[in-house]
């Protein structure tokens, strides 16, 4: 027993030693993801998209005359898993962290990386207060919620409604959205006739609507998950009642469409960031279809190719400083980076190391089940 | 008016889910004294079956809607029933003469075992009944707009509780039952074979669970493998509301229930829906502590 502690050891030591060694010759780039737990299948995708663009960049001749090397560190898409993640990452070395998918797991690791001055670019946190907290080093290439209300409210004004229904599932995200959609709508004046939160993972949701249909909303925006939204579609059909429904981007999955039947999902609209299918440039093309040459598969989460801009925005930013110094890098991010061609669209940041611009489009369910991007 | 009228056939759909979930509790218990933790789970192993069945037999492609589901019903409830004997051969005869609290214990165990066994075989994601089984239609009812749908449901559930309950009270089993309820030792001195009443009282109750499960599924479309703790919890309310260990206080505990939540979540706060049920549940249980038809069950516990 003794011996196999000494030999652990042994090797344990032997093994950073080489790790310090060869940290000289490569330029370390963390990433934080789920590589287990629910949002597994996230994680899987963010790695591939990474670690397909470091693999590139080492092709070309890597950052700085070295090699990139990618250390990945699973979240298992749990908070208190992820705050070990980070310290881990933090005495491995790392230039810069990219990651992670959930607001509240990116949470729990921000405060690790700030102290450790790490850059940090979250691809899948929309959580608004994530960069209200004045944290230097934190960036995320994915939209925030609040951007995401003004692009719901747009919606429900175009669609010329008079009298609207919110409703929401209470849970921190969906009850968020529904009140930065209230605030706007109010704001401008509109008539919101229903603003109720149902409780979600039930079946039955027809006292909800009926509830709803005698508030006489001329569209209903519902700011909830797939599971419910499916549910409230194919009862709502069953009702007989035609009114159209909005829904967010946690309604992008297309058990949507299994739970709801296609007869009753066809005709509903919700936001979210575009699929990758639908990303228009014709860099991001060429990356689709060199991701499906390697992976054998288009990628299939948008969030997975947000991680790969994470990718390729410190990597711009490292390149054009010369350095790796993450106050350098981080002023160059906000100052220096104008207009940079992401793969999904235009990318700068502002201040507080938000993404500037309109990420969030318009999709609408059609007749067989398929999400189509509306113009 | 048409609001309060469309509430309430909503909350009586519901409620008879509840009442054919409760059954099940009420008829163990009032047997056994024993509150089955478990029931809950059979009734989504009735839901997860009736989707294995349908997807792969195609009955409803052989015999049409209305025989396929017939006969689909019946698979799943012999099936569900044959669960229901398995369970308590395994997790509860075993434990007949412990301390009642190992019993309990032994129900918590078996309830999460098949919940974690579902999961195991079907994964985590929710599942989906097959489209277009039965007609997805809304009929006029005396102005209301009705899922047909729902209809079916509510009457599927009276036909059941009637003839459990003239199973009880009219048969010679039925009557076994019932001595069995009473009195177990004097029951076994009349010679009935205890053993088997208890055998049977665990297929009936759960049979008519899994056809709960069936209906939920046909009906709602979507399953998941934790959804029997939230409908075995709200049966068990029922049965509580109207007596624990009495059939026809299971049936009006169940529809109340789902109508006071109906009504609760039109015209209070559908966030406050449960609260309300609740508050409803601790108000009877002040004025009748035995339910509302629990009195006769009171003299034997």
């Amino acid at each position: 027993m003794k011996n196999a502690v000494r030999l652990a050891l042994a090797l344990a030591l032997g093994l950073s030693a080489m790790g310090t060694a060869r940290a000289a010759d490569t330029i370390k780039i963390g990433l934080m993801a789920p590589m287990t737990g629910s949002w597994a299948s996230e994680g899987q995708e963010m790695k591939r998209n990474v670690e397909m663009l470091a693999a590139e960049q080492n092709a070309k001749g890597g950052l700085l005359g070295k090699q990139v090397e990618v250390v990945v560190e699973d979240d298992g898409g749990d908070p208190r898993t992820a705050s070990l993640a980070a310290q881990r990452l933090t005495t491995k070395g790392v230039v810069a962290v990219l990651g992670t998918y959930g607001s509240a797991v990116t949470e729990a690791s921000q405060g690790i990386f700030d102290e450790a001055k790490i850059i940090q670019v979250a691809n899948g946190s929309t959580a608004v207060r994530l960069t209200e907290k004045g944290l230097k080093y934190f960036f995320r290439t994915c939209p925030r919620d609040d951007e995401q209300g003004r692009v719901g409210a747009a919606t429900i004004e175009k669609l010329k409604a008079k009298r609207i229904a919110l409703l929401h599932d209470n849970s921190a995200y969906s009850k968020g959205l529904a009140d930065e959609i209230h605030t706007l709508l109010k704001a401008k004046g509109a008539n919101v006739v229903f603003f109720e939160a149902l409780t979600p993972k039930e079946q039955d949701y027809s006292a909800i609507l009926t509830k709803l249909k005698a508030a006489g909303p001329d569209v209903v925006f519902f700011t909830g998950y797939y599971p419910e939204g499916g549910l409230l579609l194919k009862q709502k059909k069953q009702m007989g009642w035609n009114v159209p429904f909005i829904g967010g981007d946690a309604i992008n999955n297309p058990d949507l469409v299994k739970i709801a039947g296609k007869e009753a999902a066809a005709g509903f609209m919700f936001l979210s960031p575009p699929v990758p299918k639908d990303l228009d440039t014709p860099s991001a093309r060429a990356y689709v279809s060199s991701y499906q040459k390697k992976y054998g598969e288009a990628p299939a989460s948008i969030y997975g190719v947000l991680a790969g801009d994470g990718f390729r925005v410190v990597a711009a930013a490292i390149e054009a400083t010369k350095s790796t110094s993450s106050d350098k890098v981080r002023e160059y991010l906000v100052n220096g980076m104008k207009d940079f061609p992401g793969l999904t669209g235009k990318i700068a940041f502002n201040a507080k190391g938000d993404r500037v611009g309109e990420l969030y489009r318009v999709y609408k369910v059609d007749r067989d089940g398929g999400f189509v991007l509306q113009p | 008016m048409e609001q309060f009228l469309q509430q309430l056939t909503n909350g009586l759909a519901v409620g008879g889910i509840y009442a054919l979930i409760a059954l099940g509790y009420t008829m163990v218990y009032g047997v056994l004294k024993l509150i089955n933790f478990a029931h809950g789970d059979l009734f989504t192993y009735g839901a997860y079956l009736g989707m294995t069945l349908l997807t792969s037999l195609l009955l409803q492609g052989r015999l049409g809607a209305v025989g396929g589901v017939l006969v689909l019903a019946l698979m799943v409830m012999g099936l569900v029933g044959l669960l229901g004997v398995i369970l308590e051969r395994a997790a509860y005869r075993p434990l007949r003469e412990s301390p009642r609290l190992s019993a309990v214990v032994s129900a918590l165990g078996a309830s999460i075992f098949l919940q974690n066994a579902l999961m195991l075989i079907y994964g985590a994601r929710f599942q989906v009944y097959p489209e277009g089984i039965l007609p997805q239609r809304a009929v006029n009812v005396l102005g209301l707009q009705v899922p047909l749908m729902r209809i079916v449901v509510v009457l599927v559930t009276l036909v059941m509780m009637a003839a459990l309950y003239l199973f009880v009270q009219k048969t010679k089993i039925g009557t076994a039952i019932r001595a069995a309820a009473i009195d177990q030792g004097a029951a076994r001195l009349m010679g009935i074979d205890v053993n088997r009443v208890i055998s049977l009282v665990f297929l009936i109750g759960p049979a008519l669970g899994g056809a709960a499960g069936l209906l939920v599924g046909l009906y709602y479309g979507q399953i998941n493998f934790t959804m029997g703790w939230i409908y075995g919890m709200k049966a068990f309310t029922a049965a509580i509301i109207g007596g624990i260990g009495n059939i026809p206080g299971a049936m009006v505990g169940g529809l109340l229930l789902g109508v006071v939540e109906a009504l609760g979540a039109g015209y209070v706060s559908v966030a406050w829906k449960d609260a309300i049920a609740f508050l409803v549940l601790i108000l009877i249980l002040i004025v009748r502590p035995t339910g509302l038809l629990g009195e006769r069950v009171a003299e034997k516990v």
